[in-house]
Parts: structure tokens; sequence; C-alpha cells
């Protein structure tokens, strides 16, 4: 996709569809969406869709940096508590590292 | 969730083939053009003028335009080899291109065998290959696997031809229902395999959660790069992961000499899809370029560049094991596509062909360094010039076989330049690539390995060269995989123990 050949309203329609896809628990999408979209929305000189494209690209880096934070949050208690919840750390372990000789 | 998840894959699958269309009918002006010029190139040089021409009836109305395009715009002789020339250098430029991906796509395999110890274990074989090469005797193992290198290609090809009748027949949804599913399979059971091997590898703690998490992030992303929009950049990134990915699960799931044994048969047979006249990849090349499609994105992956190669892309093994493992296959751009079945191991069709590339949706990466066409000019002008073509095409065609020797209209070469400059490369092309070189790697020796990736990137080189000159799709695989295997047993039998002997005597050369 290039985006510099999109019409303006195609831009903000797929920077609108990225936003609510992103929605779907997808902060990956979000993320995506911020970087994809950075430049449409905050170099290129002004045009009607750049405000709206404008709004969705800080959402989406907002909440994919949300996200981020919730899940490093996530990782830390869970690493930490793992020992202390005894079984349902167990049963929500995937990986438990092997200690080494 | 995960319902919802596979719900929506399949709206922006439709979505996505909707647009698929959008985009095909955009290009089939390019396609026309560019077959014509192919096939006129061969038989005429004039028709590279073309590219000079083009510029100028371009610029002019779109009425005048078509009208002295269509009649004969006389070519200028001298441009000739000019044009020649210029082709070589962007050529020189597109192969450099490839070069990164193939390389990226070889390095994550290397990395992958010499870091992780599961994709090296032999333990468990595809269904494809029921010859498990457990004989201690020499002839027993030849002729295991040839036999499995054999039904491995029957399989392949008769995916291949599935995919042909599908094309030939308009079946478009079914064959995206089959790369979506292949794609469904690679990005998230094989890749959720790959992170199991890679954690416990690295013994890096993980829970569920998270492991879900990612898992749908990662896939969900992949299905709409993959088959929808995306940035460019990621969408290479993702066929290259996919690439290695299928080109780890070969490895592992294919007994030892049958890996080398699938690798030459595939090339043979690569060079037989696409040269023979009746050869199927030809036919599907031929039929996309007849009616003007882009050849199935999920297959090729496509450097944006001026020429494309399509490589053949081999089924994905299935995997006979417990997991159930289906491979799918990718697609790409870069390359190619392929089903996975279920239960069994599926295949897909390979693909390997060269061809010249045009493709202009995905152009944007490429279109900038690309020959140098502005992509604004491009963006622009692109749609109006469309219209004008398709219309007045038709006709003008017809004119012009009759006439013969004339160019193409410029202002469809242009749009070619423009649009669809770009080297395309199979999927099936980086994964045996891939597997040739991680074979080599995983017997530990970095000479080896080394010498099988010049060895491929020379062939890589030398198809692109072919390619600049024959014009018209090439296969990629034969001679990148002659040269691998020849550099690869050369130095496993000869180089390295001589070099062994000349350690052990200290002698330096």
């Amino acid at each position: 996709m290039d985006l510099t050949r999109l019409p303006n309203d195609k831009k903000l329609q797929l920077c609108r569809w990225y936003f609510k896809v992103g929605c779907l628990l997808l902060p990956f999408v979000w993320a995506v969406n911020a970087v994809w979209f950075f430049k449409e929305a905050f170099m290129k000189p002004p045009y009607d869709e750049q405000k709206q494209i404008k709004k969705y690209v800080v959402m989406s880096a907002a909440g994919a940096a949300a996200w981020v934070a919730v899940l490093a949050v996530w990782v830390t208690v869970f690493q930490l508590q793992r020992v202390a919840w005894g079984p349902t750390g167990d049963s929500l372990s995937f990986i438990v590292p092997l200690g080494r000789a | 969730m995960s319902d919802t998840g596979s719900e929506s894959e399949i709206a922006e699958a439709t979505e996505h083939t909707a647009l698929m269309d959008g985009h095909i009918a955009e290009a089939r002006p390019d396609r026309e053009i560019a077959e014509r010029i192919a096939r006129k190139r061969k038989t005429k040089s004039d028709n590279q003028q073309s590219y000079g021409s083009v510029d100028r009836t371009e610029s002019g109305g779109s009425g005048a335009a078509s009208s002295s395009a269509s009649n004969p715009p006389p070519p200028q002789p001298p441009a000739d080899a000019q044009m020649e020339e210029l082709e070589l250098k962007y050529g020189a430029r597109h192969v450099i291109k490839l070069f990164v991906p193939v390389t990226l796509c070889m390095l994550v395999v290397v990395a992958t065998i010499s870091s992780i110890n599961f994709y090296s274990v032999k333990d468990v074989y595809l269904a494809y290959t029921p010859f498990h090469e457990e004989s201690p005797y020499a002839v027993t193992k030849v002729w295991n696997a040839l036999a499995n290198s054999m039904i491995l290609l029957s399989v392949i090809a008769l995916m291949t031809v599935l995919l042909i009748v599908l094309y030939k027949k308009r079946c478009y949804k079914i064959i995206h229902g089959w790369l979506i599913l292949s794609s469904l399979m690679l990005l998230f059971l094989f890749s959720y395999l790959y992170i199991e091997e890679a954690l416990r590898a690295y013994n890096i703690p993980m829970d569920y959660i998270t492991l879900v998490f990612v898992m749908w992030n990662f896939g969900g992303m992949g299905m709409i790069v993959i088959h929808w929009k995306g940035p460019l950049r990621l969408q290479q990134a993702y066929l290259i992961f996919i690439a290695a990915l299928m080109a780890l699960v070969f490895i592992k799931y294919l007994p030892e000499w049958t890996t080398w044994a699938v690798l030459a048969v595939i090339s043979i047979w690569d060079l037989i899809a696409v040269l023979t006249p009746k050869g199927p990849l030809r036919i599907l090349v031929e039929t996309a370029q007849e009616r003007n499609e882009p050849i199935f994105p999920a297959l090729i992956y496509s450097s944006t560049v001026m020429y494309c190669l399509a490589a053949t892309t081999p089924p994905p093994p299935g995997e006979p094991r417990a997991r159930e493992l289906r491979p799918l296959h990718p697609h790409g751009p870069f390359s190619r596509s392929q089903s996975p079945s279920q239960g069994d191991p599926t295949n897909m069709p390979c693909f390997s062909l060269i061809c010249r590339g045009r493709e202009g949706a995905d152009g944007a990466g490429g279109a900038g360094d690309a020959a140098g066409f502005d992509a604004a000019w491009q963006a622009r002008a692109g749609q109006q010039r469309r219209l004008r073509v398709d219309s007045s095409q038709p006709p003008r065609y017809t004119t012009r076989l009759e006439r013969q020797p004339q160019p193409p209209p410029p202002q469809q070469q242009q749009q070619l330049d423009d649009e669809e400059k770009g080297v395309k490369l199979g999927l099936g092309d980086f994964i045996f690539y891939s597997v040739l070189v991680g074979k080599a790697s995983s017997y530990g020796d970095w000479n080896t390995t080394l010498a099988c990736f010049v060895a491929i990137l020379i062939g890589l080189c030398l198809t692109l060269l072919l390619l600049a000159i024959l014009k018209k799709a090439l296969p990629a695989l034969p001679i990148s995989i002659t040269f691998g295997l020849i550099f690869y047993f050369a130095t496993r039998c000869v180089v390295k123990p001589f070099a062994d002997a000349l350690a052990a005597e200290q002698v330096f050369i």
C-alpha cells in the first residue's frame, strides 16, 4: 500500500478502519496505525481530513501505549506472584524456566 | 475472543477480496501492456523506445495521446541501446533489493537452526514422506529419498494444477479461502510452535495470558497486512517471516536425504513448470497477464521493482504428527499460493516465475526507488490514465497485433513503468533458498553455510540478469539451487577435509 497515492478521504477511511479494528484487543494494529499515519497527521500540509486522522493517530498511539503498560504490569505482577498463587499460578504458566546446574 | 477474531478475519477477507478486484481492474491495462511489451520485445527491440516516448504522450491530452499512441508513434531507434542499458542498470538495483529480503529470510532460518535445537532434531516426519531413511544401507537411503521426493513433488504438482484450474475457472473465493486458511495456519499454529521452542531454548518465563494476547496481535496484524492493506514494509516482513517458518518446517520434518533430493527435484520442476509451453506456472502467469490481474499477493514478495520474479512455492508440508500442524502457504507478494488441507498436510503449488513486474499497488516503498518515477505524479495521473487506457485499449491492441512491430502504446508502457516496477520473487523461492542454507547450517559448519549463501545469491543474480535479457517470467530456483547444491557438496566433501588437513598440518596457503 502506498499512502501517498491514496486520496485523502480514503486515507481517513483506512485510518479509521485500523483504529476500529484495534479495538478488538489488537493494540499492535493501533501501534501500526499510529506509525503509519504519523506523517500524514503531523508532517503534511493541512488538508480537510487531517484533523480527524490526527485524532485517530493520537488515540491509537495512546491506546497502544496503554496496552503496553497494562501488559508490562501484568507480566511483572505475574512473575513476582506466581509462586504465591500456588496452583493457579502454575496453571497459568506456559513456560517455567528451568534451573541451571 | 478467538471466535470474534476469526469472524472479523473472515469479514476482512471478504472486504479484501472486493478490494482486490478493484486493484485488479486498475492493473489490467498494465498487464496487457506488459505482456504485449514482452512479446514485442522478443521480436523487436523497438519497443524499448516506447519508454522514452511514453512521457510525451502521457503529458499530452489523453485523447490526443491515445490516438497518437495507437497510430504508430514512431519509435526512435537510437533509444534502443540506451534503454537496454538503463534497464540493466535498474535491474541491478533491483537485484540488490531482492538480496536484502532473501538474506534476511536465510538469516532468520540460520539463526533459528543454530540456536534452537528443536528444528534440527529428527523425530517426526511429514505424512508425505513415508520412508524414513532408517536403513544403514546407502542404496536404501537413496531409494527412500527419491521416493519421498517424488511423492512430495506429485503433491506439489497436484496442488499447482488444482490452483490453476481454480484460477482458470475464476473461483477466486476458493483460492482466497485457501490462501487465508494457509496463512492462518502459519501465522498462528506454526508461530505458536516457534515461540514455544524459542522461549524454551532461551529459558524465558511466560504465562498463557500474555502468550494468547501476543499471538492474537501478531496473527491478526499479519492477516490484515497480508490479505488486505498495510504498510509495505510490514507486509514484506510478515512474508519473510512466513517463508522462514515454512522453511523451518521443511527442515524439521523432512528426512535427511529427502531434503536434498527435494531441492533438486523442485528446481527441475520449477524449470518445467515455468518454461514449458503448457507448464502450470506459465499458464498461471499468462492467464494473470491476460486478465491484467496481479498474482495473489499472498504468494509473492514484491520489491516493487522493475522485474518480477515469482517463484515457486512449495507446498507446505503437513505434518503427520500429533500436533496437527498444517502448513499453509503463503503467499506472497513475494511469492505464491498454497493451501493447506486439513488433516493432512497440504501443499501449495509452487510457482516460480519471474516476470516483469508490475504491481502497482504495492509499489509505495519501491516506487520511490524505482526508477525514479515521481510517485506523486503517478498518483495524480494514475487514475485518469488508467481509465483512458482501458477504454482505448482493446481496439488498439488488435491493430497493433496486426501491424505487429508497433510498440505498445506508450502510455501504457509508462504506466507499467511507474506502477509496476518491481521484481517479484515467489515465496516458494524464499522458502527453498532458506531450506538449502538452513539445512547446510544444521550440520554446524559455517564454511558450508556461507558457501551456500553465496552460491544462492550468485544464482539469483544470474537469474535476474537473464530476466533482464529475456524479459519473461523465469524460474528462480534452478540456477540458485543447482549452484547451492554444488557448493554445498563440494565444500563439505572436498574443501572442508582439505582445509582441516591443512590446519592439522599447520600449512598456510
